[in-house]
């Protein structure tokens, strides 16, 4: 059995050797190579780093304080819609980040449908960050909350505690470890997000990543970007870690207790609900309909530029490059998955390629391999990096809930190790297979920043050339942009609905 | 012939089977007996081939196949919990095996639902796995195990997830089939019962040892310690001698013995007596026994004797 898994363990462990470990060593050596104080002392440096923790920090607080609440209601009052509500948190989560940064602009930026201009202030950037980040908190609030039994809320009622009071002292120590790893995740995506920073930030308010590929891209300065990485890893790697360690002592009962969950009764519970409702749609939904709504009033020539060589040919390359990324993250895995069954190690190496910054990793690439800077193999295997741990991560997951006798009966009925996985473990893991690979293909389509950094005019993708319309001039390209943001926004849509279609529960003859 | 020798097997620093030693005869049912946890499960493992012995052999019809992975033994195996395929429908559950060792799909599927049929699920064979109710899986994993005639049949307590009324049922089905198809077969099960109404021969497992074998009769009437008397059910176990219940003679002309405790059963009374030599007897009376006497209650006295003749000693 050990020598079974050792095989597929080998090949998601040369790709992260050779698309992780080895470009983050290279990038290390560079910074390390030029590093000099006389960069840190530089106040406009100092903005930088100081506004990217700070952006992150400030929306961490933002979602702690509008999220918890938010939960509360969610975990505890029953309505209507509420399940179907809570599957469509993972909504924003599939949406691309350019997608994101066009609704906040068709919203808050200039002309907006809003009628307020938020660009070139701090906001527009926080705003871009909650619709992202709310959701995930909001999730893991109402995880959190659904670990206490009705009936220890029920035991604090009657022993004199107010429901205030039952909150701080029953359920808030139970929510907070995942309140805790979530706001850890949270900052690690403020701290470490490209394409929202690049599209809301402006001048002053970009981050580091933003300053790293502005100093690759447009001053060739490799040592001072060398050195940002640095200090960007360094901090990633330290929040990573404290995530991994918080995350380890979240524990998760495969059967809960019942929980207190009450329909709303009387006004104020129902003036409540719908005040959380509205903030969570203000947050998360409003600016997707602010595109849809600003496409719609596109002209019609605009519309006609849809047929363009240009616009064919970046469609046509968004679904070339996701399907072979696609291909290859399902082979990998499925590799990594099934081997980390065994290796606890591989488990928390699946986790890897969510933590590392998307710029860092693609700035990374380009110094450790110059010659194939321009090469079609070099920017899917990166599209690839970034969507397997998805199929992994289900594969893992699906593994792990399947049943140890299912596979051995197959043995006693004559299958060899390899016919059992084919006829029992991989129909079985189906599902998540599935939900996986909409994932890894929502990732792979709406990618932007490793798109920027590897790819070459021609293969202008969705994404980029999005961001190539938003920089030019003219009412024409930002309808464009908003038009083609549209379309992409279809495609998260379509895998998401892929992601939640509910699973026939029937057998098959075989 | 099954042959096991010498069968060693420790897990996490535990010796879960330390030197067992076993046969199975043709068209015979062994059962092996024990208390829950203590390595019968493990033992059909290795037998199966779904894990290694640390020391012993397994050798079936003189081959030795101690190191043969599962799929080559042909020896099927019903699970504790049946282990039913919840993608595939009853038949091609039934058919799995079939279509591993080579059967076409089409006539595996006709001889799974007539093996269906034969178990007593005619028309269920579309029929998805989470439909079916308890007793219904049990039988769809019995038709998966006999239909690629196994040259063994292993069974993990499968009785044990059923309500008494429908294994009675089961066990008489599966008795029959066995013995129609002569198919030799090993069960492992905590409970007597299961394993005095199936088997020809049982044997018994205290920590990991056989501490003693033969048929069911032969066990009851010469228990090998005080602890094998208790754990195939009898109530009076003393240091060195069992009294069982046919030793207890009642009626006129016995010596009077004082009643210490009584209990109400489904079908009459557990009595507890004051016995010879400051023994406390446990007897069950029916209400047969205790004719025209109205229910015993403490402080009141019954007539006992003892038939010292049938009392076990070890």
């Amino acid at each position: 059995m050990n020598r079974s898994l050792a095989l597929p363990a080998l090949l998601p462990l040369a790709f992260l050797l050779l698309m992780v470990a080895a470009p983050l060593a290279r990038l290390l050596q560079e910074g390390h190579a030029g590093f000099s104080l006389a960069l840190l002392q530089d106040s406009y440096i100092q903005w930088r780093l100081l506004w990217s923790a700070g952006q992150a920090l400030a929306t961490c607080a933002l979602a702690l304080l509008i999220g918890l609440p938010l939960a509360w209601v969610l975990a505890r009052f029953d309505f209507a819609g509420r399940r179907l509500l809570l599957r469509m948190l993972m909504l924003p989560f599939v949406m691309p980040t350019l997608v994101a940064g066009m609704g906040v602009l068709a919203l808050f930026g200039p002309h907006g449908v809003a009628g307020v201009n938020l660009q070139d202030t701090p906001w527009l950037l926080l705003y871009g960050n909650l619709f992202y980040n709310l959701p995930l908190l909001v999730r893991a609030g109402v995880d959190g909350l659904e670990q206490v039994p009705a009936s220890r809320l029920a035991v604090a009622r009657t022993l004199g505690a107010s429901p205030w009071r039952t909150f701080w002292r029953v359920e808030w120590p139970v929510v907070r470890p995942w309140l805790a790893s979530a706001l850890c995740l949270i900052f690690l995506y403020c701290f470490a997000g490209f394409g929202l920073a690049l599209l809301l930030g402006g001048q002053r308010y970009a981050t580091v990543e933003v300053e790293i590929y502005t100093l690759v891209a447009y001053e060739l300065n490799l040592a001072d970007a060398g050195v940002l990485a640095l200090l960007a890893l360094g901090v990633g790697a330290a929040v990573a870690l404290a995530y991994a360690a918080l995350e380890r002592g979240i524990t998760r009962p495969q059967r809960l207790a019942p929980t207190l969950r009450t329909p709303a009764q009387g006004w104020p519970q129902r003036l409540l609900l719908a005040a959380a409702l509205a903030v969570l749609a203000l947050c998360c939904l409003l600016p997707l309909l602010a595109i849809v709504w600003r496409a719609l009033q596109a002209d019609a020539a605009v519309w006609a530029m849809l047929a363009e060589p240009e616009v064919l040919a970046a469609l046509g390359n968004t679904l070339r490059f996701a399907s072979a990324a696609l291909l290859l993250s399902l082979l990998l895995g499925l590799c990594h998955g099934w081997a980390a069954q065994r290796w606890l190690a591989l488990r928390a190496l699946v986790f890897l390629p969510f933590m590392v910054s998307p710029v860092c990793l693609a700035f990374g690439l380009l110094l450790l391999y110059p010659q194939y800077s321009a090469s079609v193999g070099l920017l899917i295997a990166a599209y690839a990096l970034l969507a397997y741990p998805f199929v992994a991560k289900g594969v893992l997951s699906a593994a792990a809930a399947l049943p140890p006798q299912l596979p051995q009966a197959a043995r006693t009925l004559g299958a060899t190790p390899w016919r059992s996985f084919c006829r029992v473990s991989l129909p079985l893991m189906r599902p998540a297979l599935r939900r996986g690979l909409a994932f890894a293909a929502a990732t792979a389509v709406g990618e932007f920043a490793v798109s920027l950094f590897l790819s070459r005019p021609e293969w202008a993708t969705l994404t980029t050339l999005i961001y190539q319309h938003l920089g030019r001039p003219g009412a024409a390209n930002l309808q464009l942009a908003l038009l083609l943001s549209c379309l992409l926004m279809l495609f998260a849509l379509l895998a998401f609905v892929v992601i939640e279609w509910p699973e026939k529960n029937h057998a098959r003859a075989d | 012939m099954l042959e096991l020798i010498d069968l060693s097997l420790s897990y996490a620093g535990r010796a879960l089977l330390q030197g067992v030693s076993l046969q199975v005869a043709a068209g015979e049912t062994l059962a092996l007996l024990g208390p829950s946890g203590e390595g019968k499960s493990s033992l059909l493992s290795l037998v199966a081939g779904l894990q290694r012995p640390d020391a012993g052999r397994v050798q079936l019809a003189g081959q030795d196949i101690t190191r043969l992975p599962p799929e080559q033994r042909h020896i099927a195996m019903m699970f504790q919990d049946h282990a039913l395929f919840p993608h595939l429908d009853a038949a091609a559950n039934v058919a799995f095996g079939l279509v591993e060792r080579g059967t076409g799909k089409l006539a595996a599927r006709q001889q799974a639902v007539q093996m269906l049929a034969a178990v007593g699920l005619a028309g269920r064979e579309a029929a998805a796995v989470h439909t079916l109710s308890g007793g219904e899986r049990q039988r769809v994993a019995l038709a998966r195990a006999l239909v690629c005639q196994p040259r063994l049949l292993l069974l993990d307590e499968p009785f044990s997830s059923l309500d008494t009324h429908l294994k009675q049922q089961l066990l008489a089905d599966v008795r029959r089939h066995l013995t129609a198809l002569q198919v030799p077969a090993l069960l492992v099960t905590h409970d007597r019962h299961e394993a005095f109404a199936l088997a020809q021969r049982v044997a018994i497992l205290q920590a990991g040892r056989i501490v003693q074998h033969g048929t069911p009769q032969a066990i009851l009437q010469a228990p090998a310690s005080a602890w094998v008397a208790r754990f195939v059910g009898l109530d009076n176990v003393f240091d060195d001698h069992a009294i069982p219940p046919q030793a207890f003679v009642l009626g006129a002309g016995q010596p009077r013995r004082d009643i210490i405790a009584v209990e109400a059963q489904a079908d009459g009374w557990r009595v507890t007596v004051a016995g010879d030599g400051g023994q406390a007897w446990q007897l069950l009376l029916g209400v047969r026994e205790l004719a025209g006497q109205g229910a015993p209650c403490v402080g009141q006295q019954l007539a006992i004797g003892l038939d010292r003749r049938q009392v076990l000693y070890w």
